[in-house]
């Protein structure tokens, strides 16, 4: 008798699923208690002491020659793009401000999405123009070779377009890329593709975290001049913008409720391990077989 | 706020049809599958319509449709590309002699890209920024002793077959113990990314949504 009614008038079956969902609910509940505290929790910061990414993307949007036309490739992911978008708005506000003539293209539906209502968000916000829109390129590694020579749609007219085609119409008309990465389209991609034929275009990135290992030897090797690719290098260089010039980037990823998270992952971490060392201090010794 | 909501009746909306689908997909916590498997097929549905709409209108018709009734002569190239599109369209009831090489020329050129990229801009490029310098410093020569030496031992640890001999099996479990940590480190940096997204959605909720987050 699984759903007879316990004495508190819940099913046994209910009484269960309660029991297996409280976990989550209770970080859920904690999450949301401390996201409303967050406020005032001025002590904590998320930013990381070591700034040396940070420094080696503001040195590189800062050797950018005036008027220098920027590429911003958009191809992140819906699902992570979260993780980033405070550091992606800081660094085309950096770029703005530099005086920097931006253009915008993805390769993946995405990140043409995520483009767009950046676009549309910047236009609302009257905070300057938005980038030059170069659209959606179909054909993902195939696409970006195409374009290293041809980028512009026919129809696109512009200033902005125009000083593109007056530099050879291609990828290489740009003085720098930003490439906004995303599991399908990434750096590496741009690396790769076009990388290996434009040696002297200058390439930065920033990326979700679970990307960090994949291209971190890039920026090693110098075929990347910068990268921001954990949530710490994101808020330490919108931070580093922000006290720059204070504009309204929406609220980044607050630091009290990503520690209740953190701690509670450890607990539950603690908790397995406990499990474990006790199930194998209560198992008979194993016999050695000769 | 995310930003990208306006704040019309278009905005409002969106927001509200955002946080909805939000609560739908977070149901699942507490086991009501059926709200989670409409937010499934919403998503599904949107997606493909999106696809639909952006293979419609920011490829076929510019790049394909146009050119070839505006100016045909000047896109002589699009009529084979055309062709062998209609190849695949109709990939399920021609014969398979005729499918075959269309196929075969799509993979083989995407693999042609990714395989040469991989060479030309990956491995290549990371052999020789691996190789030290004659003028290297001696930390930077400890340091490339101990990334070889990382390397071995990660690699014994995927020798095919058992490991024999004493400094060899130990030498594999010391890569086995070097790759688990490895990857260790890997997932700790995704469960920071993820959390990240978990306290995003809340932020969207409490501060988009209910406002009570300023």
């Amino acid at each position: 008798m699984t759903n007879s009614p316990t004495t508190s008038g819940l099913s046994a079956e209910s009484v269960a699923r309660l029991r297996r969902t409280a976990p989550a609910l209770v970080l859920l509940v904690a999450l949301v208690v401390a996201t409303l505290l967050q406020p005032g929790a001025g002590a904590l910061r998320l930013a990381s002491p070591d700034r040396s990414h940070v420094d080696q993307l503001r040195q590189a949007i800062g050797d950018l020659p005036s008027d220098a036309l920027v590429l911003i490739a958009c191809d992140a992911d819906l699902g992570t793009y979260p993780e980033i978008r405070a550091a992606t708005r800081a660094a085309i506000e950096d770029l703005g401000a530099h005086g920097a003539r931006l253009a915008i293209v993805s390769f993946t539906p995405e990140g043409r999405a995520i483009a767009a209502a950046e676009r549309d968000r910047i236009a609302r916000s009257a905070s300057g123009e938005p980038p030059a829109d170069l659209g959606f390129t179909a054909g993902a590694e195939a696409g970006l070779v195409r374009s290293v020579t041809s980028i512009v749609p026919a129809a696109a007219d512009g200033p902005i377009f125009d000083a593109i085609r007056q530099r050879g119409g291609g990828i290489g008309a740009f003085d720098m890329v930003l490439i906004v990465s995303g599991s399908d389209i990434s750096a590496r991609s741009w690396v790769e593709q076009v990388g290996s034929r434009l040696p002297d275009l200058a390439m930065i990135t920033i990326a979700p975290t679970f990307l960090d290992p994949e291209l971190e030897p890039y920026l090693r090797s110098g075929q990347l001049l910068g990268l921001l690719a954990t949530l710490r290098e994101s808020t330490a260089y919108a931070d580093a913008i922000a006290s720059a010039s204070p504009a309204d980037r929406g609220p980044g990823i607050t630091p009290l409720p990503m520690l209740v998270g953190m701690l509670a992952a450890l607990a539950a971490l603690a908790e397995a391990a406990s499990r474990r060392l006790a199930r194998r201090v209560g198992r008979p010794p194993r016999r050695r077989t000769s | 706020m995310n930003g990208f909501m306006a704040s019309d009746l278009a905005g409002t909306l969106a927001t509200w049809v955002a946080a909805l689908a939000t609560i739908a997909v977070w149901s699942y916590l507490v086991g009501y599958r059926r709200l989670f498997v409409l937010a499934q097929h919403l998503l599904a549905g949107l997606a493909t319509g999106y696809l639909v709409l952006l293979a419609i209108h920011d490829v076929l018709l510019p790049r394909l449709v146009t050119p070839l009734i505006e100016h045909p002569r000047d896109h002589l190239l699009l009529v084979p590309a055309l062709a062998l599109v209609g190849l695949l369209v109709g990939a399920s009831w021609l014969p398979r002699r005729a499918t075959a090489p269309v196929g075969a020329i799509l993979v083989g050129g995407l693999a042609a890209f990714a395989l040469g990229g991989a060479v030309v801009g990956t491995i290549l490029p990371q052999i020789a920024a691996a190789l030290p310098a004659t003028t290297a410093a001696s930390s930077d020569l400890a340091g490339e002793v101990i990334s070889l030496g990382i390397t071995t031992l990660v690699l014994l640890a995927f020798l095919h077959g058992a490991p024999r001999g004493g400094l060899t099996v130990r030498a594999a479990a010391v890569g086995r113990w070097l790759l688990i940590g490895g990857i260790g480190g890997w997932l700790g940096f995704l469960l920071v990314s993820r959390l990240s997204l978990v306290v995003d959605r809340l932020a969207f909720l409490l501060g988009d949504w209910l406002t009570v987050l300023r």
